[in-house]
C-alpha cells in the first residue's frame, strides 16, 4: 500500500490572493446574488457525469457575500488584481526550506469546477516548487509539487435544485503540498503528516485557527488506481481512514478476482443498457411496497457476475453497494435497491421473476434498480454501469471523503489533468535568481518550539504541545496578552481539559461567550475553581455563561457570608465535639462542601485558621 | 540550442532530475528566454532555457480543424446571429492560447441548448474586430447586412459585438435603419464565453428570445440587467451607456426605462414600455462622416487644445459635453463663436450623464444660446456624436436633424425612476 498526502494550508496575508479583502473583517452588511455556471459539451467530457448533470439541467447557485471581506473579484465581477505578494513570496520560502526546484517563471492556471464552490467556475492555481525533499525518520520523503492557489467558497446549504455558497474563504491564499506516494504504515503515514504539519505551522507564515489545515489523503494498494480522500480534518481520522481504505481496496481486488472466476470481462458489459421495467411495477401496484416507491417510472441494469457482490464486505461500510447507492444520490435519487437487498422490500416474487426475466439475468447476475425521473434514471445507471464496468479492475482512481468514524464514501471520479487551462488574467510572473536567494526561512525543531513555549508562559511541556498542535494557539497567547492576571496554567487547563476534547468529539467553539468568562474571573467574580467546570457546563448543555452560572447557582461569596458559615460550622463541631486534633479538617472539609466555586479556597483556608485561632485564644 | 516546435513533447533535465511535458506556445509579452511547458499533471510552469537539458523532443502531431457547421434548422422564426468579434463571439484555444472566433451555428448551440427549440438560427460571422476597433465603415457593414437580412426574410437580428462601444455602435445602426421590420438586438458579454460563469450563454439566450419572439422592430443592446443570471434587460439602442468597467450589468439605460426584461429561465419578455410597431416601408441610411467631434470640457482646458478642435476645416459638428446643465468656461467662447460664424454646428449635451440641458437657467448657458449652440436636450454625448457623424454622412441639415428625436433619442419628458 503507498499512502501520499496534500497538505492544504492558508497564508497568514492578510488580504486574499487576486484581491485586497481582508476575509478577518466584519462584514456590516451581506447580499445575495444568484448564478448559473454552464460547460460546453466538448469540455463535458472531462467534468465528472453527475456534476455535468446538475450543470446541464441548470443548478442555481447562490452566493452570500459580505461587503467587508468579498468584493467584485469574489463575485468574479472584476478580473482579479496582481497576486499578493506576500503569499508568492511563503511559497518561495516553503519551496527552499523543502528543497525544491523553484520555477523560474509562475504561470497561473483555471483548474475548471462546476460545483458553484467558485464563482468563476474555476479554481486559480500555480506551480512554485517542484521535486522537494523533506526528511523524515531517517527517511528523504519526496514533495512533488508545492502549489499556490486560492481557496473555495464555503457551502451554506443543498437543497433541491440549488447549492448556497458563502463567500468569505473564496479568494484566500492556500499553500498545497503534495507528497510522493511511499510505502508506509497508516501509523508512520500519521506521523509524517504531523511531522509536516508542525513543520509548516512553525514557520509563522500561515494562519492558525479553525480549518486553516486540510489534508487530503491519496491511498492505494497494489494493482489499484489511487484514491483521493478528501476531508480529514484531524490527524487521528488519518490512521483509521489509511486503514479502512487498505482494508476496502483490498475488498475490491477480491471482487475483481471473482469477477474473473465467474467468467466476467470488458465483453459482458459492452452492450449493456439500462432497461425501463416500469410495466413490471405497473402491473403489480396493489402490493403496499410498489405503491410507497414506485412513480412514474422504473430503470434497471443487469450487473454481470455481480450477484452477492454488492453486500460482500470486509469492514463495515466498505460494500460496493453504497458505492452505488452515492452515486445515485448524487443524481437526487434516495438510494438504490440492489439485487442483493431487493427482498427487504417485499415485492414478492412474481415481480423478481418478470425483472429477472426481463433483464436477462442468468445464474451469477445481480442488477441494479432506480424509481424515479426517466432522464436522471437513464444517465445515474449509465454512470453506475461505468462504476461496475470498472470493479473487473479492483479499486479505481477516484475521490472520497471521509467520514467522522474514519470511513470513507464515494465523492466523484478524479478529474484529469486536462481540466487544467491558463488563467489568461494574470501575467507570468517571473521569480529572480535574487528572489530565490533571498527568501529563506529555516527548518525549527518542534522539541525547541515546545520548550521555548513552555517556558515562556510557565506551563509544562504537555500542555504546551497539546496547545501548539491544537487549533487554540491564537486563543492561548491573545488570552495570555489580553488578561494580565488570568494565569496561563488556568488558560491552558481551560483548552487542555475543556477545549480540546470537546472539538475531538466534533463540535464548534464559540469564543466570544469563554472571553466574558474570563473577564468575570479578572473582576473577582468568579473562582478560579469553578472556570473550568463552568466552561465544561457551557459547552456540554450550549449554553451562554449568564445561564451557565445561573443554573450551576454560582454566585460570589462574601467575605462576611463566608465568616458566618465558619462561624456555624465551628459551633457544629464543637457541639459535636470533635477532637481538636481533627478540628481544622472537619470545619474546612464541611465549609468548602458549601461554598466551592463561590470563593477561592486560599480565602476560605484563611479564614478557617483564624477563626480557630481566635478560638483558641479565647 | 536548436528551435524545438511548439507543442512538441518533450523530455528535460533540470539538476539530476527528469521531466516530461509539452512546450507551449509564449505571448507577445514573455521574453524569448524561458520556455513554458505544460506538464504531466496540467500544470504550466516556465523554466530559463540555459537552465535546462532537453534530453527528447517530438514534434507535434497536426490536429485536423473542426469542420465549419453553416446552418442550424429548427422550428420557430428565422433569426439571423451576425459575429462582428469581441469577448462574446471569441473563444481562447487553450492548445494554443490564442483568441478565435467561435461562431458556428454548432458552437452558438452547444453554448445556449435552450435555443434548439426557440428558433431557426442562422450565423454569419462579418468580422472580427475587438469593440474599441471599430471604425464608421463597420457601422455601415453591419447596416447593409441588417437591411439585407430584413429583405431576405429574417424575422429578428442578433448582433454579438465587443462591450467598449457597442452603445456607440447600436446608435449608429439605429439611425442608419429607418423603420426595421423586427428587432435588432446587440449583445457582448463581460466574462469571456471560455469560462462556465461567463455571461454570454445567459445574454446571448435573451438576445434570441427578443429577436425571435418580441415583434418589436427598433434597435437593442441585451445585457445582465443585475449581478443575477436570470434577467436580462433589453435597452433601447439610442438609450444606453457601459457604466462600468467589468460588471455583468455594466449596461443601463439612461434618463429611461430599460425597453423591456427578459426571464431567461422561463424564456419570457416582460415590456416596461409600450411595443414598437413597424411605422413605414424600411429604408438605409448607411453612410457616416468623420467630420464630426466629440469634446469633454473641463477647468483648465487648453486654449491649444480649443483652438485646434473648433476648427472648420477639420469639422462641421462638434458635440461638447458641457458641465452641469451644459456650460463651458467663458474662456471658450471665442472659440465657439468663431467657429458657428464660420458655418460650423456646435451642440451641447452633459457630462453628468443623466438629466438634460438647460441652456436657459444661468448667463453662460444664455450665452452659449445666443452664439447658436444647439442644445441637444437628454441625448446623450456618445449618441449625438454618431448622429452628427450620420447626419453629416448622409447630407442632412445639421440644424435641422440633429434636435429633431428621429429615434427616440430625445425624450420629451423625463419620468422619475
Amino acid at each position: 500500500m503507498k499512502v501520499g498526502f496534500e497538505i492544504h494550508i492558508q497564508v497568514n496575508s492578510g488580504r486574499k490572493l487576486f484581491c485586497n479583502c481582508n476575509p478577518k473583517n466584519d462584514d456590516s452588511s451581506q447580499l445575495e446574488f444568484r448564478r448559473r455556471l454552464r460547460v460546453s459539451t466538448s469540455e463535458l467530457g472531462e467534468i465528472d457525469p453527475a456534476a455535468a448533470f446538475e450543470i446541464k439541467k441548470g443548478l442555481n447557485i447562490v452566493y452570500v457575500s459580505g461587503d467587508k471581506t468579498s468584493c467584485l473579484v469574489e463575485a468574479d465581477e472584476e478580473p482579479p488584481h496582481e497576486p499578493d505578494p506576500y503569499s508568492v513570496e511563503a511559497a518561495i520560502k516553503v519551496s527552499n526550506m523543502l528543497n525544491s526546484f523553484i520555477v523560474d517563471e509562475i504561470h497561473f492556471m483555471r483548474k475548471i469546477v462546476v460545483d458553484g464552490s467558485n464563482t468563476s467556475g474555476f479554481q486559480r492555481t500555480a506551480i512554485i516548487g517542484l521535486n522537494g525533499s523533506y526528511a523524515f525518520r531517517g527517511k528523504n520523503v519526496r514533495i512533488q509539487t508545492i502549489c499556490l492557489e486560492e481557496d473555495a467558497a464555503r457551502l451554506l446549504e443543498k437543497g433541491e435544485g440549488y447549492v448556497k455558497y458563502e463567500l468569505k474563504r473564496l479568494g484566500i491564499p492556500l499553500l498545497e503540498i503534495t507528497t510522493e506516494p511511499l510505502e508506509i504504515s497508516p501509523e508512520e503515514a500519521k506521523a509524517l503528516a504531523e511531522s509536516l504539519g508542525r513543520t509548516l505551522k512553525l514557520t509563522g507564515l500561515f494562519a492558525r485557527g479553525l480549518g486553516t489545515i486540510r489534508q487530503d489523503v491519496n491511498v492505494s494498494v497494489e494493482g489499484g488506481g489511487i484514491v483521493e480522500v478528501k476531508g480529514v480534518q484531524k490527524l487521528e481520522q488519518i490512521q483509521k481512514v489509511i486503514e479502512f481504505e487498505e482494508k476496502r481496496q483490498n475488498m475490491l481486488l477480491e471482487v475483481a478476482a471473482k469477477l474473473k472466476e465467474r467468467g466476467i470481462s470488458e465483453e459482458s458489459f459492452a452492450d449493456l443498457k439500462p432497461i425501463e421495467v416500469s410495466d413490471v411495477f405497473k402491473n403489480h401496484s396493489n402490493i403496499p411496497n410498489v405503491k410507497r416507491f414506485f412513480k412514474d417510472y422504473a430503470f434497471a441494469l443487469k450487473a454481470p457476475g455481480l450477484k452477492g457482490l454488492f453486500s460482500y464486505e470486509t469492514v463495515p461500510d466498505s460494500r460496493l453497494g453504497l458505492d452505488l447507492a452515492d452515486i445515485c444520490r448524487l443524481f437526487g435519487f434516495k438510494g438504490i435497491i440492489h439485487s442483493d437487498e431487493i427482498s427487504k422490500y417485499d415485492f414478492g416474487q412474481d415481480i423478481l421473476r418478470e425483472l429477472e426475466n426481463k433483464l436477462g439475468i442468468s445464474e451469477n447476475d445481480g442488477f441494479v434498480l432506480v424509481f424515479g425521473d426517466k432522464e436522471k434514471a437513464v444517465l445515474c445507471l449509465q454512470m453506475v454501469k461505468e462504476r461496475l464496468r470498472m470493479a473487473l479492475k479492483g479499486p479505481v482512481a477516484e475521490t472520497r471523503y471521509a467520514t467522522e468514524k474514519g470511513t470513507t464514501r464515494y465523492l466523484r471520479p478524479r478529474p484529469g489533468a486536462s481540466r487544467m487551462y491558463p488563467e489568461t488574467d494574470i501575467p507570468t510572473i517571473r521569480i529572480t535568481q535574487e528572489m530565490k536567494d533571498k527568501y529563506m526561512v529555516e527548518i525549527k525543531s518542534w522539541e525547541k518550539a515546545v520548550e521555548e513555549f513552555s517556558s515562556k508562559h510557565s506551563i509544562n511541556k504537555e500542555m504546551a504541545e497539546q496547545i501548539l498542535d491544537s487549533e487554540f494557539t491564537d486563543f492561548f497567547e491573545n488570552a495570555v496578552e489580553n488578561y494580565k492576571n488570568v494565569p496561563p496554567t488556568l488558560l491552558a487547563s481551560l483548552i487542555v481539559q475543556v477545549f480540546i476534547p470537546y472539538q475531538n468529539s466534533g463540535k464548534v467553539i464559540e469564543y466570544d461567550e469563554f472571553l466574558k468568562l474570563l473577564d468575570e474571573f479578572s473582576k473577582g467574580n468568579i473562582a478560579k475553581e469553578a472556570v473550568i467546570d463552568v466552561a465544561r457546563y457551557m459547552l456540554e448543555k450550549g449554553v451562554n455563561l449568564e445561564s451557565a452560572l445561573k443554573e450551576m447557582n454560582i454566585e460570589k461569596l462574601s467575605l462576611e457570608e463566608l465568616r458566618k458559615i465558619i462561624k456555624e460550622k465551628i459551633d457544629e463541631a464543637l457541639q459535636e465535639n470533635v477532637e481538636p486534633s481533627k478540628l481544622y479538617g472537619t470545619v474546612m472539609g464541611r465549609v468548602m462542601s458549601l461554598v466551592r466555586g463561590k470563593i477561592e479556597g486560599k480565602i476560605v483556608n484563611e479564614e478557617v485558621k483564624k477563626a480557630l485561632e481566635n478560638i483558641n485564644k479565647a | 540550442m536548436e528551435k524545438i516546435q511548439e507543442f512538441s513533447r518533450i523530455k528535460f533535465r533540470i539538476k539530476d532530475v527528469v521531466y516530461e511535458g509539452i512546450v507551449m506556445p509564449r505571448t507577445l509579452y514573455e521574453d524569448e528566454d524561458h520556455f513554458t511547458v505544460k506538464l504531466k499533471n496540467g500544470y504550466n510552469i516556465g523554466v530559463e532555457k540555459s537552465k535546462i537539458e532537453i534530453l527528447e523532443a517530438e514534434p507535434p502531431k497536426i490536429l485536423s480543424e473542426q469542420p465549419y457547421e453553416k446552418g442550424f434548422e429548427s422550428a420557430g422564426p428565422k433569426i439571423l446571429i451576425l459575429g462582428t468579434g469581441g469577448t462574446i463571439s471569441s473563444k481562447v484555444d487553450y492548445r494554443t492560447g490564442a483568441v478565435k472566433p467561435a461562431f458556428t451555428a454548432s458552437q452558438i448551440v452547444d453554448m445556449v441548448p435552450e435555443l434548439k427549440n426557440l428558433a431557426s438560427i442562422s450565423v454569419k460571422t462579418i468580422m472580427n474586430e475587438l469593440s474599441e476597433n471599430m471604425q464608421p465603415l463597420n457601422w455601415t457593414l453591419m447596416a447593409r447586412e441588417v437591411y439585407d437580412a430584413f429583405k431576405d426574410g429574417y424575422e429578428g437580428v442578433v448582433i454579438a459585438h465587443g462591450t467598449d462601444t457597442m452603445h456607440y455602435s447600436a446608435s449608429a445602426i439605429s439611425f442608419a435603419i429607418e423603420n426595421p421590420s423586427g428587432p435588432v438586438v446587440f449583445v457582448g458579454s463581460q466574462r469571456s464565453s471560455d469560462r462556465p460563469s461567463s455571461d454570454a450563454a445567459t445574454n446571448l439566450l435573451g438576445a434570441a428570445i427578443f429577436a425571435a419572439k418580441s415583434h418589436s422592430p427598433g434597435v437593442y443592446v441585451a445585457m445582465h440587467a443585475s449581478m443575477d443570471d436570470d434577467l436580462i434587460a433589453i435597452h433601447k439602442g439610442v438609450k444606453v451607456r457601459k457604466n462600468h468597467t467589468s460588471r455583468r450589468d455594466a449596461f443601463k439605460s439612461i434618463n429611461a426605462k430599460p425597453f423591456a426584461y427578459v426571464d431567461v429561465k422561463n424564456l419570457q419578455i416582460k415590456f416596461s414600455e409600450k411595443k414598437t410597431e413597424v411605422e413605414g416601408p424600411m429604408n438605409i441610411y448607411e453612410k457616416f462622416s468623420e467630420r464630426a467631434a466629440l469634446l469633454k470640457f473641463y477647468p483648465g482646458i487648453s486654449e491649444k487644445l480649443l483652438s485646434s478642435v473648433f476648427n472648420k476645416e477639420l469639422f462641421d459638428a462638434i458635440t461638447i459635453e458641457g458641465t452641469g446643465l451644459g456650460h463651458v468656461s467663458r474662456k471658450a467662447f471665442p472659440y465657439i463663436k468663431d467657429y458657428i460664424n464660420k458655418g460650423g454646428f456646435v451642440g451641447m449635451t452633459s457630462q453628468c450623464i443623466w438629466g438634460s440641458v438647460r441652456l436657459t437657467v444661468y448667463e453662460t448657458g444664455r450665452d452659449l444660446l445666443s452664439m447658436g449652440v444647439i442644445p441637444l436636450e437628454d441625448m446623450l454625448s456618445e449618441v449625438a456624436l454618431v448622429k452628427s457623424m450620420w447626419v453629416i454622412g448622409n447630407g442632412l441639415d445639421l440644424k435641422v436633424t440633429m434636435p429633431k428625436n428621429l429615434r427616440g433619442e430625445i425624450s420629451e419628458r423625463r419620468e422619475a425612476l
